[in-house]
């Protein structure tokens, strides 16, 4: 998503070119075709337009001056508080250099084994929500895409979970996944109450994590078969008239041929889908709140408890320094998602 | 040889259109393809409906009934639970504070971010690339690390636990989104409108909203949309900022409600059917809008 987007007319190493306007220039500025930039050596140079300058200035200012105040002054905050311990009542910080970082990595022998126990929760939701994402929504988008009739409700109807994802939606999954709750009367009505839960599928510590994966892929599947339904729909049709030509069957077609055509848009879904499941943690506070006994408990969560509900030990520095540290990961991974884009193409 | 060369053509003939070459996935399927397709199909739209079935079959049941049993079509459907949600427990006010939250997000949202994304696309000066970029890395800074700076600084600024409170930080976090999507609504626009209006006379805000806001509708409904359904499920941030019960916003109101000793299910799901039933309205009033400019937010 990050790639490909840098506006087409910046270039990197601007010159002093800009200055070298007259001041006093004509009000009415030539057309900005009138005035192409040069390009005599490889560093290509951009005039810059006094008038349109202003412009633009003032168009971005607005998002400038809230990002000064919102963005600006709370990242700093936080990156500052990551080196510091302090409860959010005592009027000092105590500067503790990167002592936050190793004791969460290693050196606290309270939080450093709940943080590798959710990180490990994590690694799970990291690779399983993403696979199972696509495992889903790519058979399902072929499908879909193969059916004449009712094509555009079922694209609908299909994205009601995303559309609902929230705290209501999840209250109705916690309904439905109650000791008493409609899953498992489901379950037993068709004979399978081997499958039930009695202590109902939240409560139970090893069937807690799985399932709330599999809410966290039903709400994934949308967005991610209306990517792969766009990405068939804008291919050659061509391509599977020969190879059908040539006998290759619909799995074949499917597995051989669709599927590498369609690797740029699996490569938007893994991303996007990584990204949320390292850094989100709404369902699980709603719906678990890391229970049973720390079984559900990831990074993200980890993180907001550290923040907001530790009383007042002096975990604040902690819970900064564990988001910086999911910041970095998550941009490490589309980093080299960039550049095995880069690679691939 | 010969007895078998006629029979496909015979079977595919009447199925074909008369209009269009048959695409190359209808020969795969042919009838008991065509049954399991169907199969597949509606089965995934049960497992996509399947809590929001439960969910509106709960908030029709009388207390009694929810606790009786797991049947979705309640055996005498009552309005009454949806009614007392919306009245006795204040429902309808938390609606208009989520209204209000959302509305303002949504609109400083477009406003904001649709003229930072002109000045991106369209005007040139010095430092856009590095302001560029810089929006776009926030895109990777987790919500949880800003959130407690955040009601730190409202806290100075006194703005804590205010609607004002909650709608800024909305904005400013969904900027990376709207100006990533809008610049790239932008840059399809062609450069020559914009020559011939500047010939015209025309100045820099006339072009931008005569020109560029009306081509990028379907880019600023979805950025509406995009912007709109997060914020009003928005619960992290507003969970630890309201204090005053009548600044409440539904998904605040909700957890409240569930917190409480005595809520029933059907309560708990009528409140539930009341904030997910405006966002479904909404969504699926725009969805055309959405489905295309998310495909094209992601092809950028």
């Amino acid at each position: 998503m990050t790639s490909h987007v840098t506006p087409d007319s910046a270039v990197r190493g601007v010159g002093s070119d800009g200055d070298r306007l007259d001041p006093r220039h004509s009000p009415t500025p030539p057309p900005a075709a009138a005035t192409p930039a040069p390009r005599p050596t490889k560093r290509a140079r951009i005039r810059y337009n006094r008038t349109e300058s202003r412009w633009g200035y003032a168009f971005v200012a607005p998002a400038l001056i809230l990002f000064a105040i919102m963005g600006i002054y709370t990242i700093g905050y936080g990156l500052a508080l990551s080196f510091a311990r302090w409860n959010g009542f005592s009027p000092n910080w105590e500067w503790v250099g990167f002592q936050n970082f190793t004791d969460l990595l290693f050196g606290s022998k309270t939080y450093a084994p709940r943080v590798q126990a959710a990180a490990l929760n994590t690694l799970w939701v990291c690779i399983a929500v993403p696979v199972l994402t696509i495992a889903v929504s790519f058979p399902l988008a072929i499908i879909l895409n193969s059916a004449k009739r009712f094509q555009g409700i079922l694209r609908s109807v299909y994205f009601v979970p995303y559309v609902t994802t929230g705290i209501a939606v999840y209250l109705a999954w916690q309904y439905i996944l109650e000791p008493n709750g409609a899953i498992n009367a489901l379950l037993k009505a068709l004979g399978l109450g081997s499958l039930s839960q009695p202590q109902g599928f939240l409560g139970n510590p090893d069937t807690a994590l799985p399932t709330l994966i599999i809410v966290l892929v039903w709400s994934a599947v949308p967005v991610a078969m209306l990517l792969y339904l766009t990405g068939l729909q804008s291919l050659d049709t061509s391509v599977f008239e020969a190879a059908t030509l040539d006998g290759a069957g619909w799995w074949r077609t499917n597995t051989a041929i669709v599927w590498p055509l369609l690797r740029a848009t699996t490569g938007i879904v893994f991303l996007l889908n990584l990204r949320d499941a390292l850094q989100g943690f709404q369902i699980f506070l709603i719906m678990t709140n890391g229970g049973p006994g720390n079984h559900t408990n990831v990074l993200g969560l980890e993180t907001y408890r550290l923040a907001f509900l530790s009383e007042l030990a002096p975990t604040l520095g902690l819970a900064s320094a564990l988001g910086w540290m999911l910041f970095l990961a998550a941009l490490a991974i589309a980093l080299i998602n960039q550049r095995l884009e880069k690679r691939a193409q | 040889m010969v007895d078998l060369a006629p029979a496909p053509t015979a079977r595919r003939a009447p199925a074909a259109s008369p209009y269009a070459p048959k695409p190359w996935y209808t020969r795969v399927f042919s009838l008991s393809g065509k049954t399991v397709v169907g199969l597949i199909l509606a089965l995934y739209a049960v497992v996509s409906l399947y809590p929001f079935a439960y969910m509106v079959s709960a908030a029709f049941k009388t207390t009694d009934e929810v606790n009786a049993g797991n049947n979705l079509i309640p055996a005498n459907p009552t309005f009454d639970t949806l009614i007392d949600t919306w009245n006795r427990l204040h429902f309808f006010d938390y609606f208009l504070n989520s209204l209000l939250v959302t509305g303002a997000t949504t609109l400083g949202v477009i406003v904001i971010y649709s003229c930072a994304a002109y000045a991106f696309s369209v005007l040139r000066f010095r430092g856009k690339t590095l302001l560029f970029r810089l929006f776009l890395v926030l895109l990777f800074v987790p919500g949880v690390v800003t959130l407690l700076p955040v009601v730190m600084l409202e806290n100075e600024m006194g703005i804590l636990g205010t609607h004002l409170g909650l709608i800024l930080p909305f904005i400013n976090g969904s900027a990376p989104l709207a100006i990533l999507l809008l610049t790239n609504a932008f840059n399809a626009v062609p450069g020559d409108l914009r020559e011939a209006a500047r010939v015209d006379g025309a100045g820099e805000l006339r072009i931008f909203s005569r020109i560029y806001l009306p081509l990028a509708r379907p880019a600023l409904i979805t950025i509406a949309l995009l912007t709109a359904i997060p914020t009003w499920n928005e619960y992290q941030l507003t969970r630890v900022s309201l204090n005053d019960p009548t600044r409440y916003t539904l998904p605040i109101a909700l957890q409240s409600l569930q917190q409480g000793d005595t809520v029933q299910y059907n309560t708990l799901m009528a409140a539930a059917l009341i904030v997910v039933i405006p966002i479904i309205i909404l969504f699926f009033s725009l969805q055309r809008y959405f489905v295309n400019g998310l495909v094209g937010a992601v092809k950028g």
